[in-house]
């Protein structure tokens, strides 16, 4: 596990670049670091519903949602979350609020 | 090394970014003669172990030579083969779908000079690089996974135990004298990457110890819930662990009466490890089929419930194999696949044969179909 330090904040990321632990995550400042990382220049508030949708979903229900829901909850289609994050909803948005890193044959 | 740049900014990752191009189209990398009489074939042969000829019905011929892959090799071997190509073939070659390669001619006088050139390259340990053979009713190519190679789940090696079974069934892969076919494949864990659910002979990793817990890191890493419906028999439940320090934390318990260690929930979280050098080992599984050549596709059965590993060379393993393709080269009849042989003749005769031990655990115990495969008739030979 590897260390990161952005804004006076240190966080423990493993080799993706995924936070060890979600309440270490849950700020802005990994927000602002993964947005680096990812790539994305603005944070608008169509990204902000994406990760706090994830968000609500991981604490309430102990999972990341399939993607349909995520689609279906945030009404926007894949194309448009592909359009935000360019890694996608696993790698990119995920990543970004701080949810574990998918796991499975991915 | 230093960094060298392929052109590609990574401040404006999506600039000049290509996608959704898919794969190179087939048709341009044809041979000419197969270009020019493509769906106009009228017969083949098998003029000898791994060279086939194909007739079209212009008169034109096509001369292919067949030879073992390794599937895991280097641009070093790819760079040879093309050689190879670029001398022989007009710098055309394919690889098969149980990853030999094949180098077509398109005239008997270039046959002979293609086959003196590949049998004579050796690498320097000793082994051929292009062995010619792979047709007919022989063995071919192994269809494997990627083992200690490179995968975080498997429970055997894949390029160790196929080079190992490979070796013993050499002469089987440059001969053409069993009843059939007899496809062989591997998979380092019940994942089953691959063909091993539906090959002659099957060789799957397997483990027999239950998943290991990392309490403190498993509700960070894992989403609980996916552990818990990863599990084919429910042996994975939610639980409240209190660590060492004292902190209580969200994890996993784990029934270990009901866990058969598939392995599925650490696929699902990082936190539940469970490969074990002298735990794991391998499955073998015979009597699988894809084709629909007079009896139905079928699926491998297990027969061997648990051969330790025994790297490098797997001895057992590839002895327990021998005896089998043996017993079924002796015994079967013509055209007969290996799985249509042992229904023929009956399982209880096909442990005598390959004199393997009938144990508990080849006796399907998953859920209600298991049933089915117990012997509801009197019909039986003592």
């Amino acid at each position: 596990m590897a260390q990161a330090e952005f804004m006076g904040k240190t966080f423990t990321i493993d080799e993706d670049g995924f936070i060890e632990s979600y309440e270490e995550g849950k700020c802005e400042e990994w927000i602002q670091y993964v947005k680096q990382q990812e790539g994305i220049d603005e944070l608008n508030d169509e990204h902000r519903k994406v990760i706090n949708m994830l968000q609500d979903y991981y604490e309430k229900n102990g999972i990341a949602p399939m993607v349909r829901v995520l689609s279906k909850v945030t009404k926007f289609k894949l194309k448009h979350i592909y359009e935000l994050f360019p890694s996608g909803p696993g790698k990119g948005a995920c990543k970004m609020a701080g949810l574990p890193k998918p796991t499975g044959c991915v | 090394m230093a960094f060298i740049s392929s052109g590609y900014n990574p401040d404006k990752p999506m600039e000049n970014r290509i996608t959704d191009i898919g794969p190179r189209k087939y048709d341009e990398f044809y041979p000419a003669v197969i270009a020019k009489n493509k769906g106009k074939w009228l017969y083949h042969e098998i003029l000898e172990p791994g060279v086939l000829v194909h007739v079209s019905e212009t008169g034109d011929e096509v001369y292919t030579v067949r030879v073992g892959g390794c599937r895991l090799m280097s641009v070093t071997h790819i760079r040879e083969i093309c050689e190879i190509a670029d001398k022989h073939c007009d710098g055309h070659i394919r690889f098969t779908t149980r990853n030999n390669i094949e180098f077509m001619v398109d005239s008997k006088d270039k046959l002979q000079p293609l086959k003196d050139d590949l049998s004579s390259r050796k690498f320097p340990g000793g082994s051929l690089k292009f062995p010619i053979g792979g047709t007919g009713a022989g063995i071919t190519n192994i269809i494997h996974t990627q083992g200690w190679i490179h995968c975080h789940t498997p429970a055997t090696d894949a390029s160790g135990t196929v080079k190992a079974t490979m070796d013993v069934l050499f002469s089987d892969f440059q001969d053409m004298r069993l009843p059939a076919h007899l496809r062989v494949s591997m998979a380092c864990c019940l994942n089953m990457c691959g063909a091993v659910h539906c090959s002659d002979i099957a060789i799957l990793g397997y483990h027999r110890k239950p998943p290991m817990l990392d309490h403190e890191y498993l509700d960070k890493m894992c989403e609980i819930p996916l552990a818990i419906a990863a599990c084919p028999t429910a042996a994975v439940k939610p639980a409240k662990i209190e660590l060492a320090d004292g902190t209580k934390v969200n994890s996993v318990s784990v029934n270990k009466e009901r866990c058969m260690f598939c392995g599925n929930c650490y696929t699902m979280c990082p936190s539940m490890p469970l490969a074990d050098d002298v735990g794991d080992g391998i499955v073998l599984m015979v009597g699988g089929k894809v084709s629909n050549r007079i009896s139905n596709p079928k699926f491998s059965k297990v027969v061997v419930a648990f051969i330790p590993n025994e790297q490098p060379r797997w001895p057992t393993m590839t002895a327990t194999i021998k005896r089998i393709v043996e017993a079924y080269a002796k015994d079967a009849n013509k055209y007969e696949r290996l799985g249509e042989w042992a229904e023929r003749i009956g399982w209880e005769r096909f442990f005598e044969k390959c004199e393997l031990e009938f144990t508990h655990h080849l006796i399907d115990d998953f859920r209600d179909p298991a049933y089915y495969t117990w012997r509801q008739t009197s019909n039986f030979k003592f």
